[in-house]
């Protein structure tokens, strides 16, 4: 369905192209850029996903060698070892040492496909969980008014022949990284993706014809575009299909909202349906009490979120060369603990980027000793790299997008290199 | 009837006479010499005639070539959410000017309205009521510490699940709600009212202003202040005057805690800005264990309040909690750092002059300035200290209270300003805040952006220039009259040319309210209905920038929504939505179609009055006579239950209910901003507490006559029962129709 309607789309623009007497290397460029999946070529995939309530990236990626941390977590600091025997940090590289409930992704590290941003944050110094998530999502710190999101952004400068499910947040509803002009697909389950009737089935089946014939001819045009492809996407996923998926090479999801997002973004790579931007969420990372080292609220958390990105790459397999994935999370927490056993509200955290591109097996940014001097007002890992830095390169580099100031609007700032060139 | 007519005049003189005469007015260094005016980046309207002289003597529906009833139709998908049964002829037969004159009067929204919203607990409490009722989970803490219910001990131990339980029995026992508790009656009467009000005219203008001046409920600290801000600051002014719609916003708190004009200062010594942190936290983060609090009482304690870090003193406020919440000011926040702009930034960009207003940068600067002090009284003891305090410092002569709003002459910026090209002298007081407020509201710029947004609203997405060019006059003339702006809308002839016609694509909301009031819905319990509102796009309060939802077409209409749009029809007419009773056989007299095709023909004019339906009629007959789909739809047939008078089964017993049921409800469990959309549940268990946990809502909001109506008794029921064949195949006609593409337009 997709392929034929892209190279109808290729052929009318060929002949739009002719017509009017465009250049011939217009029209090799346009029908390539029209064409390109039907030829077989693959789109890149950026899946981005937010950990909503600011990890401890001090907890994730934990700088084991200052001793300046046993100090002010007393409690929290773990020991690092080589060989990650349980109930300590995998050493990555003699400095930082990777929790071990993120075991999972210990060996994405040594291939040098995953990467580690630390010291990421935003500008604006606001330690209000909405006030940061809204800031990282719209892409304009310190703005509240920016109406789109910077993925919106980002999917408006793909610059080619669209999908409906080119943009896809598995979300109830679309979150604010996602506003914006450009049409983009918020469904918490790929189930519900169709006419439906709960237990009626055939009435669905009945009336989804109905609607067809309607929407197909109807005078306004914005619902009859919409409803095409509409129609078209709901035979792309072929529901039947989704129902029977099982996940390749042995891949195992936990069985979380994380898991489940995970799995049916790997169904979309994998089905062709003209994915580019996908978003996901994960929840539960406000770690005030109780946070735990090998285990309690922080461990939970990080066992989900790291099992769930080692089966999503697992699952994919042939698809890992299309794919980067990358986390973020609003902003980091305070580098003491405090008297309940957690931490509070910081500024810089770290995040993940995992894809074959990826300038893996590193710790980029910069943390410096954790002395109350270097810290952002005494207490905090300070923001050492913009978070536009790294979407700006990763969004840019995998997707190929040229104008950060599109994705990120009034940043005049340089990309901080981590995907390979 | 009055006749009033406006002759053309010159536009191009009159609105900047008004603007001088609005600067004219401000006495001493205000009254600045013309130079000095801004000049709005854009050309000033039209220095030409308007083209139109206005008679508002008839609609002129007439001359655009509409019936009565068309044209009454249209006036109903406008100034009403669309027409019930009996709607189009009703208005008719009053004369359509007659029920603009009662719609323009602000009727009371009618006994309906009441009896159904008569047990809603919250819509009458006050903001401070609210915060006494719903506390944060902080809140909640120390008042089971001060009861002696937990003990420090039992605090500091890590057996988290029993504290919580602890916790649970003591808010039950108090009679504390929890917020979601809040929202779920907030979004049910905001659906009544659309559904059965009788000022269905200002409950569209609410609506719309709402969303203009939007505030979310993502928002941790606005969020409990939105339903005093829609009844209070919003709602009495739809048709009253723009600039007191404007300062009933700017000074609630539920705006000034959104955009931070809350806590926006004059630059302080430290020592000033700490006392000042202290004393500014947010009323519904009254203390340090908030945060704590918060982790122990979510499932996944994501996403707490508390905009700002905790200072050092904080750690021992947390060890012992109590103390530090008897003694605020060991628990200092990291002071707030000056002027925040967000609000003066917004005040200008969304609410009044727009983005290409003509102010810069140095005037969002100096309006955020004019501004400080404008900020929240917190309720209860913390209030009252706060304002003993100010009495002694020696500023309680420039102190104002207002509600919950308080000008603090100890934050506000005293310096001279330069707003808009107007100075304001060193010294002032609030007085400022209301004088930019003067300024922007009767700016040009304003009055150009607002009368655009009212004929997007209310025209189409793209209203002609003729009719924004008449309605700024009408706005200037009026100084801000909004009655006067929307009556004069209605009585242009661009409102009911061909081009306005169903232009506008309903929103989610909307089509929701249209297809209740269409299928005269009893609607018993609003949350199901409001459930696929957010699945449809449009979660009702919780729009997170303050843009407020885009008013284009574009916008709502998309691959995943429009799918929803055509499911909700589907399901509502099939008796899937929980909550909702309906009769289809009563709109037709009681009397059941005798096929497909008859059931077609009588239900799309009832369902779609007023309208062309050739088009729709044509694609539908070949179809609903296919005799595949009457096998598909008779096999398809629910077998003993679900009877054609869908009743619908309470979400209790219907069997896909906790996919229907989980979208909106990960809202609920949430303090957090994860939003009242994302799928996040509150733990990894998946959907089957969540379920409960909405159903339990859902009793809480259920009025009790609700009862009777899942006893699946009401006599229509009966009457339907007794009617063989159970009329499927309506329901399916029925269906088809609302998720038609003619439905989803107005």
């Amino acid at each position: 369905m997709w392929t034929r309607r892209a190279l109808l789309k290729s052929g009318g623009m060929a002949v739009f192209a002719v017509g009017m007497g465009g250049s011939p290397q217009f029209l090799a460029r346009a029908a390539s850029l029209a064409a390109s999946p039907a030829m077989g070529r693959r789109r890149k995939v950026l899946v981005t996903l937010f950990q909503r309530g600011a990890m401890d990236g001090l907890m994730a990626v934990t700088p084991f060698t200052d001793p300046n941390l046993r100090v002010m977590r007393p409690q929290l600091a773990m020991d690092a070892s080589r060989d990650a025997g349980p109930g300590a940090l995998t050493d990555l590289d003699g400095r930082f040492g990777l929790h071990p409930a993120l075991s999972a992704l210990a060996p994405l590290f040594r291939e040098k496909r995953l990467a580690i941003v630390h010291g990421v944050g935003s500008p604006d110094p606001t330690r209000s969980h909405f006030d940061a998530q809204d800031y990282m999502e719209s892409g304009t710190p310190g703005r509240k008014g920016t109406a789109s999101g910077w993925l919106n952004r980002a999917v408006g400068q793909l610059g080619h022949d669209a999908s409906p499910f080119r943009a896809v947040s598995l979300t109830s509803a679309l979150p604010r990284s996602l506003y914006g002009d450009e049409p983009a697909l918020a469904v918490a389950n790929l189930n519900d993706f169709g006419v439906q009737v709960p237990g009626a089935a055939r009435v669905a089946q009945a009336a989804g014809q109905s609607f067809e014939a309607l929407y197909e001819t109807t005078s306004q045009s914005l619902l009859r575009g919409a409803g095409k492809e509409s129609f078209e996407a709901v035979r792309m996923l072929n529901r039947a299909d989704l129902a029977n998926y099982q996940p390749a090479n042995g891949a195992v999801y936990p069985n979380s909202p994380l898991g489940r997002s995970l799995r049916q973004i790997a169904m979309l790579i994998k089905k062709d349906v003209g994915l580019e931007v996908a978003f996901a969420e994960s929840g539960g990372w406000d770690t005030h009490v109780q946070e735990g080292t090998t285990n309690g609220a922080f461990a939970r958390r990080a066992k989900d979120l790291g099992d769930s990105i080692a089966a999503f790459w697992t699952d994919l397999g042939p698809r890992q060369d299309d794919v980067t994935l990358m986390t973020m999370t609003e902003f980091g927490r305070t580098v003491h603990e405090n008297g309940s056993g957690g931490t509070d509200h910081g500024r810089g955290s770290c995040l993940f980027a995992l894809g074959n591109d990826v300038d893996g097996g590193k710790v980029h940014g910069r943390v410096p000793a954790l002395v109350p001097d270097a810290l952002e007002d005494r207490r905090d890992l300070p923001v050492t790299t913009d978070f536009r830095a790294v979407f700006s390169d990763v969004a840019g580099a995998h997707l190929g997008i040229a104008k950060d100031a599109a994705l990120f609007p009034g940043w005049t700032g340089a990309r901080l290199p981590v995907i390979r060139a | 009837m009055n006749s009033r007519i406006l002759t053309g005049v010159a536009l191009g003189g009159l609105i900047p006479a008004l603007w001088a005469s609005s600067m004219g007015a401000a006495p001493g260094a205000l009254a600045a010499p013309r130079a000095q005016n801004p000049a709005p980046r854009r050309a000033p309207l039209a220095a030409k005639p308007a083209p139109v002289s206005l008679s508002y003597d008839r609609l002129p529906y007439a001359r655009a070539g509409l019936s009565a009833t068309q044209a009454a139709a249209h006036l109903l998908d406008r100034f009403a959410f669309g027409a019930r049964p009996g709607d189009v002829e009703r208005v008719v037969a009053l004369g359509l000017e007659r029920w603009l004159s009662q719609q323009l009067a602000a009727p009371a929204p009618g006994p309906e309205v009441e009896r159904r919203l008569a047990e809603y607990s919250t819509l009458t409490l006050s903001p401070a009521e609210v915060v006494q009722r719903y506390p944060n989970n902080g809140q909640l803490l120390r008042a089971a510490l001060d009861a002696g219910v937990i003990t420090q001990a039992e605090y500091q131990k890590k057996d988290r699940v029993a504290l919580k339980d602890r916790l649970a029995q003591f808010a039950q026992q108090q009679g504390y709600g929890r917020p979601q508790e809040l929202l779920a009656e907030t979004t049910a009467q905001k659906l009544i009212r659309a559904v059965y009000g009788e000022d269905q005219l200002q409950e569209a203008l609410s609506d719309f202003w709402f969303n203009h001046f939007n505030v979310s409920w993502t928002d941790n600290k606005a969020r409990l202040f939105i339903p005093s801000y829609e009844r209070d600051a919003i709602r009495p002014h739809t048709l009253g005057r723009f600039r007191d719609l404007l300062e009933a916003t700017a000074k609630h708190p539920a705006m000034l805690y959104y955009l931070n004009n809350a806590e926006s200062t004059a630059p302080m010594p430290d020592d000033a800005r700490m006392q000042l942190a202290a004393d500014t936290k947010d009323a519904s983060d009254a203390s340090a264990t908030s945060d704590a609090a918060n982790a122990v009482m979510t499932d996944n304690a994501a996403m707490t309040l508390n905009p700002a870090p905790p200072a050092p003193g904080r750690r021992k406020a947390l060890q012992n909690p109590r103390k530090a919440l008897q003694n605020p000011k060991k628990t200092v926040k990291k002071a707030a750092r000056g002027i925040n702009e967000n609000y003066a930034r917004e005040l200008m960009e969304l609410h009044t002059l727009g983005v290409d207003g003509g102010y810069t940068q140095r005037d969002v600067i100096e309006v955020a300035r004019a501004l400080t002090g404008w900020t929240v009284l917190p309720p209860g003891p913390r209030g009252n200290a706060l304002q003993r305090r100010l009495a002694r410092q020696g500023s309680a002569q420039n102190l104002v209270v207002d509600g919950l709003f308080v000008f603090r002459p100890d934050m506000h910026d005293t310096g001279a300003k330069t707003v808009l090209g107007q100075a304001f002298p060193a010294g002032g007081g609030m007085e400022e805040g209301e004088r930019v407020l003067d300024l922007v509201a009767n700016h040009p710029a304003t009055i150009r952006h607002i009368t655009h947004q009212i004929a997007v609203r209310f025209v189409s997405d793209t209203p002609p220039k003729a009719l924004e060019d008449r309605l700024a006059r009408v706005f200037s003339d009026t100084h801000g009259d909004l009655r006067a702006v929307v009556r004069a809308l209605a009585y242009s002839p661009e409102f009911w040319s061909s081009s306005a016609l169903r232009a506008k694509v309903k929103s989610p909301f909307e089509l929701a309210a249209s297809a209740l009031r269409a299928l005269d819905a009893d609607v018993i319990n609003p949350r199901p209905v409001v459930q696929w509102i957010t699945r449809m796009g449009q979660p009702l309060y919780a729009y997170q920038p303050p843009t407020g939802y885009p008013d284009s077409a574009k916008a709502w209409v998309n691959t995943g929504s429009l799918l929803n749009r055509m499911n909700f029809g589907l399901q509502l007419a099939c008796g899937r939505v929980p909550g909702v009773r309906l009769d289809l056989l009563k709109l037709n007299g009681g009397h059941e179609p005798e096929s497909a095709q008859a059931a077609l023909k009588t239900y799309a004019p009832l369902l779609l009055p007023g309208r062309d339906l050739t088009d729709t009629l044509r694609q539908l007959a070949p179809v609903v006579n296919d005799p595949e789909f009457v096998r598909k739809v008779d096999a398809a047939a629910p077998k003993p239950a679900a009877p054609g008078a869908m009743t619908s089964p309470d979400e209790t017993s219907t069997p896909s209910n906790e996919a229907m049921v989980a979208p909106d409800d990960a809202m609920a469990p949430t303090d957090a901003m994860t939003a009242p959309d994302t799928m996040t549940p509150a733990s990894d268990s998946g959907a089957a507490p969540a379920a409960r946990r909405a159903r339990r809502q859902t009793n809480a909001i259920r009025r009790p006559n609700g009862q009777a109506s899942r006893m699946n008794g009401g006599g229509a029921a009966r009457r339907a029962l007794r009617n063989a064949p159970a009329p499927t195949q309506l329901a399916e006609v029925v269906g088809v129709l609302l998720g038609s593409p003619e439905f989803q337009r107005r």
